[in-house]
């Protein structure tokens, strides 16, 4: 039966994979409609946008937010969009997206950059406004991961919701509403693979657990790969959904021995350096096969920076919340994150 | 329980340290003029205390980062932002400034330009409270103890070109003329200290400029249009006299700065400055005596 399953579902994902390849090919005229499904990456001149697979290069104006609605022209040419015309742009209406946008003007009003986009970066896995030559000293020294949208958000926004909610009420009533927090946040962060991983995972081990069945966490992996190729196929070419499965996986496989091998290490920094050595060994390989280049100080940067992560989402997600309410009380609550974004953004500068 | 107090501590350490480092960052009585490096463009802030004046804001968002490094980060309050003219060089990194700060003071004139880029500067400056104000020759604009005295366009020039003048307002008039003879020129003092700001004037304007009167010795000059032939002329280091020349340039496809300007300068004996170079080139000055910082 089980077996039966396992087949049935590896099925599904090669029918989705083939019947939804996109059907047009080099120097076909298209015009795609769409929903922006994850948030634009500006560049000086030009925003990147990807609509089925294919990379588009906007420019600045008009600007392009997360959940608009867009119509484009262009002409496909290897795996491009090129001499895309944008014919209509219809702003979101969607609470949440509205919501996305207000938090990260908090951040860009309240500190000055690139701490504002680091902040913006570490909890809502923002990288519009994101200073070019810190977002290049943050791949050059292997911390992009940090402020891109990632599983560690989710996992810290899972863990943060229980610890409050298991003070309020029984186990049994707080992990539905916890899970409903971690989706509304998922959609918050703009719905990119690597958090959409981490949510169903979680969903998966957070459901085992309130049933009393006990799970591994490998099969949680397994299984919510196989959901999210089934929902959106063209994932299988995401690199950030590979990424995050291969680092998810890695760290599943060595991060406990890693973590007794290095005992000598000091008590905030063992952790960053075992999750970041763990994750290495699988993600290593193919950061370098796509970028041909990977960073051997990186576990060093990353055991230096990483304990700063926690405490700068928990600041920046409470005072950009309170922000919404009041402007001077998220102000001054995410000036608490600033001795932190200023070890990061220091740090990563002498590495980057 | 225990967590709790814990995070509280925490938290409150994070706030100790923060006060710390916001004292320790509180800037000194001295007027510091940095031209950031922000590429071909032009982005030039003036500081004294917790008074700041940004003229230009570059192409790109690379600004707002020489903001970051030059302003305590919990000053958000720029007190005035001068834009020479609406080109992309000159106004395009200055959406992301009003996005992150609240300025006081718009100073630009009312020629439009059709680019989106533009419209959507305008709508944003228009919806962030900020004072919007036409420039003409002789007006003076004051922040804290520095004066910014402007010396260029004149009301009788904008006015022949389709200006109307009813003041105030962005975006009210186009021209068939070249937007770098707009450019506003002004000349920015604290005690005895002057520093000159060109925007991107040509040769024929320059002569129209000295024709105010307004151009008088000056210690630093902003060299007009990046360094290119087609801005400076040895007529306006006659009457201006500066000892030092800031160059705001980076990689471009025109050549600048041009050989002829560099020579020209070379000829004054007057010490040049290139941010494209020397990245940011800051200048402090105490209203008396002046140093390029190191």
């Amino acid at each position: 039966m089980r077996y039966l399953f396992r087949f049935f579902l590896v099925l599904l994902i090669f029918v989705r994979i083939i019947t939804t390849q996109p059907n047009f090919s080099d120097g076909d005229k298209i015009r795609i409609t769409t929903k922006v499904a994850s948030e634009p990456i500006k560049y000086d001149t030009s925003q990147r946008l990807v609509f089925y697979g294919l990379k588009t290069y906007l420019p600045n104006y008009p600007e392009i937010n997360y959940g608009d609605k867009v119509v484009v022209e262009g002409v496909v040419e290897d795996g491009k969009l090129v001499s895309p015309i944008l014919v209509s742009l219809e702003p979101s209406v969607g609470k949440l997206y509205k919501t996305r946008l207000n938090i990260i003007k908090i951040y860009q009003k309240s500190l000055p950059e690139p701490h504002a986009s680091l902040l913006a970066g570490l909890t809502l896995g923002s990288k519009a406004g994101l200073p070019t030559s810190f977002w290049n000293a943050l791949k050059k020294s292997g911390t992009a991961h940090v402020v891109v949208a990632s599983g560690m958000n989710v996992t810290l926004v899972a863990s943060f919701l229980m610890g409050v909610l298991i003070v309020l009420m029984p186990r049994r009533s707080a992990i539905p509403l916890a899970l409903i927090g971690v989706w509304l946040y998922s959609l918050l962060s703009g719905f990119d693979a690597p958090i959409v991983r981490a949510a169903i995972m979680g969903s998966i081990v957070f459901t085992a657990q309130a049933l009393g069945r006990l799970q591994a966490a490998s099969k949680a992996l397994f299984f919510s790969a196989a959901i999210m190729l089934i929902a959106r196929p063209d994932w299988i070419s995401d690199l950030g959904f590979i990424l995050s499965f291969v680092a998810t996986g890695s760290l599943m496989l060595f991060e406990r021995k890693i973590a007794s091998l290095i005992r000598f290490v000091p008590g905030i920094f063992r952790e960053g350096l075992s999750t970041s050595l763990a994750a290495q060994i699988g993600v290593a390989p193919i950061l370098y096969l796509t970028f041909g280049q990977f960073s051997l100080l990186s576990p060093i940067v990353n055991a230096l920076v990483l304990w700063t992560v926690a405490p700068m989402t928990i600041i920046g997600g409470i005072g950009g919340i309170l922000g919404l309410f009041s402007d001077i009380i998220g102000k001054y609550v995410i000036f608490l994150a600033y001795p932190l974004t200023s070890w990061f953004v220091w740090v990563v500068g002498i590495f980057g | 329980m225990k967590k709790l107090w814990n995070n509280i501590f925490l938290g409150l350490s994070l706030a100790l340290i923060a006060v710390w480092m916001a004292v320790f960052v509180y800037p000194e009585k001295e007027l510091h003029l940095i031209a950031c490096d922000v590429g071909q463009g032009d982005a030039i802030l003036a500081t004294y205390g917790t008074t700041q004046i940004l003229i230009d804001g570059g192409a790109t968002n690379k600004v707002v980062e020489c903001l970051g490094t030059n302003m305590p980060f919990w000053d958000r309050k720029i007190e005035v932002v001068l834009l020479t003219h609406p080109q992309l060089d000159h106004y395009g990194g200055l959406s992301e400034v009003f996005r992150r700060y609240q300025v006081e003071q718009f100073v630009a004139t009312s020629l439009n330009s059709s680019s989106q880029s533009y419209q959507a500067l305008i709508s944003m400056v228009g919806g962030s409270g900020t004072g919007v104000i036409n420039p003409t020759t002789g007006m003076v604009i004051r922040s804290g103890l520095l004066y910014l005295d402007i010396v260029w366009p004149s009301g009788d020039f904008q006015a022949n070109e389709g200006d109307n003048l009813k003041g105030n307002i962005l975006g009210a008039f186009t021209s068939k003329r070249d937007p770098n003879d707009f450019s506003v020129v002004a000349n920015l003092r604290l005690g005895e200290f002057d520093a000159l700001f060109t925007g991107d004037i040509g040769p024929e304007i320059i002569n129209k400029v000295i024709a105010t009167g307004k151009i008088h010795d000056v210690e630093y000059i902003k060299i007009p249009h990046h360094g290119s032939k087609n801005g400076l002329i040895k007529e306006l280091l006659d009457e201006a006299s500066p000892e030092v020349a800031i160059i705001s340039v980076g990689k471009n496809s025109f050549g600048h700065p041009h050989q002829e300007t560099l020579d020209l300068l070379k000829e004054y004996d007057i010490q040049v400055k290139r941010t494209d170079k020397d990245g940011d080139v800051e200048l402090i000055s105490d209203g008396k005596n002046w140093w390029i910082k190191k």
